[in-house]
């Protein structure tokens, strides 16, 4: 205990240094802005600066996206309470209540509630990451291949149900991912797969070209093509978080809090789903339901803390099983590969000492987006006005030099620009894009262990059914598959109904 | 700005219902690839003449992929099918989207690819990002019988970030940041 804490004493420290401290408020700033700016996401962003600050020491990289981060899920509900138009998929929630707020004149009170909310979502699942990671950690240590297969089918099937819409599509969307992440040379015999000739091919699909494109060109795609947004003028008061409105809903804190954190450390889910289920629970435990939707304080402070608790908690799964828990994760544990910080059951192993670095950043990064929630609201105004036609050429010029900064190869812009197209057109279609996230970062885990599990049995697949956490994990995996065919949901409620005491 | 972002109280972008004739086209596509993707793992080598083992054959795991793909696929179409895809009543013309724009799509899909095929590689980066901002703020800020006074100050602020732009990447990236440009 009393080493944890100097552990963490030592890691907190280490980053109190000028340099150190310029790199989080510019981070963190360039987060708000990025979650506020409609069109851009909290993935994307991650994903630019990951490649553009690869030539930084790992501590440093990983400080600027963590703040990254989390500047761009708390930025988004800048845009939400003011404009009515969520900045990222994730504060979406927050317009329900947010803009009605702001319109009876009280989008200073908003913002105080969405900084508080945020802020302390953050510091509780900040919390967590630090109770939960270290037992996760060791429980993760007595994995076999066997379990990691079950563990990335389970990411990708549980991703696919739960992140909304279609779950068939969400499966699709999962394979086709997978089936992406064999492109290029295999690791057994060095063959080509679907190379087709193409030295560029062989050399395989670059993850981060990948997630640029799908996130930032769709999103640049989607921007131009979607009618420009009408700014609404708001007159604001004090911004200034009241303590009463946190001592008179700290029920609703603590459940959204935990809500938050759980749906992080489910693989692939992340802030959006959060911030529903965070809203959705304090409607049903509320004692006044009949305020939300119209400019509810404590629906605020539920969708707020839930999706800024889901930020650490997606990182635990990063930092145990290597499975990231919402996109945005994924590209964080991509840095972290960069890195060569070898993220997974090991990283408690050989290098403990970024376990604890990682919970001072969240610490960190969630004290500097306290600060600039207080200080920072005009500004960000007139930031919200820039016309998309003037904001879109520079980010698509900001991913191409993201697609090209880690391999410099012209091929990744290509791959860019692919994984625009197809990103913009499985959106159209209602593809849910986690899963495919999940799916192209998961894929080595996946195949390298389904063959270790295979070569360990001599072909047998009766381990992967028969092994404690095997049979557990096999079994939501085939439930949640079950759960998403409407006859078979049917059959397992009416079980459910008969097995329930009259 | 992103209509996108702005989905209905309780709805998600991807959770809207798609018309079930629009998702068998989807079914068929996916069938298609699933099959091609079963073809050329079936055509790749499995190393059994020098006595590697079955498991570590090259196209075993994406065959596999591609198997659940052709699953999935015809799950999905049968679903369709089911809900009436062949059934005109059940598909009627989906409303056109108000706001949205296909030839703003098209011109700036355009102007991307001229911009990373075209430009980018073939001169100075900055000046390629100059050209392309300017080109894409200049078009997409254009329009019809405005006076020529402020047509020109559009066309200087585009010029301006333009410009500003290929500095500033250029700047920070190449400098700061240390990270090549292409």
């Amino acid at each position: 205990m009393f080493d944890s804490l100097a552990q963490f004493g030592i890691a907190f420290a280490g980053f109190m240094n000028p340099g150190t401290i310029f790199n989080v408020l510019w981070a963190t700033l360039l987060g708000i802005v990025i979650g506020a700016l409609p069109g851009l996401t909290a993935t994307m962003g991650v994903a630019l600066m990951t490649t553009l600050t690869f030539t930084m020491p790992h501590q440093q990289a990983i400080l600027v996206l963590v703040c990254i981060y989390v500047g761009a899920i708390y930025g988004g509900s800048r845009s939400a309470i003011l404009l009515n138009i969520p900045g990222t998929p994730a504060s979406a929630c927050s317009t329900l209540d947010g803009f009605p707020l702001a319109r009876q004149g009280l989008a200073g009170r908003a913002m105080g509630i969405s900084t508080s909310g945020s802020w302390l979502g953050t510091l509780f699942g900040t919390l967590c990451v630090a109770t939960l990671t270290p037992v996760l950690a060791d429980l993760a240590l007595s994995f076999q291949s066997y379990e990691f297969f079950w563990i990335a089918v389970f990411g990708i099937v549980i991703a696919g149900t739960l992140s909304g819409g279609d779950a068939l599509k969400g499966y699709l969307a999962g394979f086709f991912g997978l089936w992406v992440s064999t492109i290029g040379q295999e690791p057994h015999y060095n063959f080509q797969r679907f190379a087709f000739g193409s030295n560029d091919l062989a050399g395989g699909i670059g993850l981060l070209p990948a997630l640029v494109g799908a996130f930032g060109v769709a999103e640049v795609l989607q921007a131009m093509r979607a009618p420009a947004a009408k700014a609404v003028s708001s007159k604001i008061d004090s911004v200034i978080p009241r303590l009463s409105d946190v001592f008179q809903y700290w029920r609703t804190i603590l459940r959204s809090g935990a809500i938050g954190t759980f749906i992080g450390i489910l693989p692939g889910l992340g802030e959006d789903t959060a911030a529903w289920s965070s809203y959705a629970a304090a409607r049903r435990g509320s004692k006044e339901k009949e305020k939300f939707g119209k400019g509810s304080i404590e629906g605020l402070m539920a969708a707020e803390t839930g999706e800024s608790a889901c930020v650490p908690g997606a990182i635990i799964p990063v930092l145990t099983l290597a499975v990231p828990g919402s996109a945005p994760a994924a590209v964080l544990m991509a840095a972290m590969m960069i890195h060569d910080l070898n993220p997974g059951p090991m990283l408690m192993v050989q290098t403990p000492e970024f376990f604890y670095q990682i919970v001072a950043m969240l610490v960190i990064a969630d004290m500097s987006k306290l600060f600039f929630g207080l200080t920072l609201v005009r500004p960000l105004l007139w930031i919200l006005l820039v016309p998309r036609e003037r904001l879109m050429p520079i980010v698509f010029v900001l991913c191409t030099v993201g697609a090209f900064a880690i391999t410099s190869r012209i091929f990744d812009i290509y791959v860019m620009l692919f994984f625009g197209l197809i990103g913009f057109i499985l959106r159209e279609l209602k593809f849910p894009m986690a899963p495919m996230i999940l799916g192209l970062v998961l894929g080595d885990l996946l195949e390298n262990n389904l063959v270790r599990a295979l070569v360990l049995s001599d072909g047998s697949i009766v381990p992967f059914f028969t092994r404690p956490m095997c049979s557990v994990l096999a079994a939501i995996t085939i439930f949640s598959i079950l759960w998403s065919v409407p006859a078979a949901q049917n059959r397992i409620r009416s079980v459910f109904r008969r097995l329930r005491p009259a | 700005m992103s209509e996108s972002s702005q989905p209905s109280p309780g709805i998600l972008p991807h959770e809207e219902k798609l018309p079930p004739r629009l998702d068998l086209w989807i079914a068929l596509v996916f069938f298609i690839a699933g099959v091609a993707i079963l073809a050329v793992c079936l055509g790749m080598p499995t190393y059994r003449e020098q006595q590697g083992e079955v498991y570590k054959a090259p196209g075993m795991v994406p065959g596999l992929y591609g198997c659940v793909i052709i699953a999935l696929s015809l799950w999905l179409g049968t679903r369709a099918w089911r809900a009436g895809a062949l059934d005109p009543a059940a598909n009627p013309p989906r409303p056109p989207r108000v706001g949205y724009s296909n030839v703003r799509l098209a011109l700036a899909a355009a102007l991307c690819v001229a911009f990373a095929v075209g430009l980018v590689g073939r001169m100075p980066f900055w000046l390629a990002a100059a050209i392309f901002v300017l080109c894409f703020t200049a078009l997409f800020e254009w329009q019809a019988g405005l006076p020529a006074r402020e047509r020109a100050k559009r066309l200087a602020a585009a010029l301006a970030i333009g410009i500003g732009t290929g500095a500033a990447v250029s700047l920070v990236f190449e400098r700061i940041f240390l990270v090549r440009l292409p």
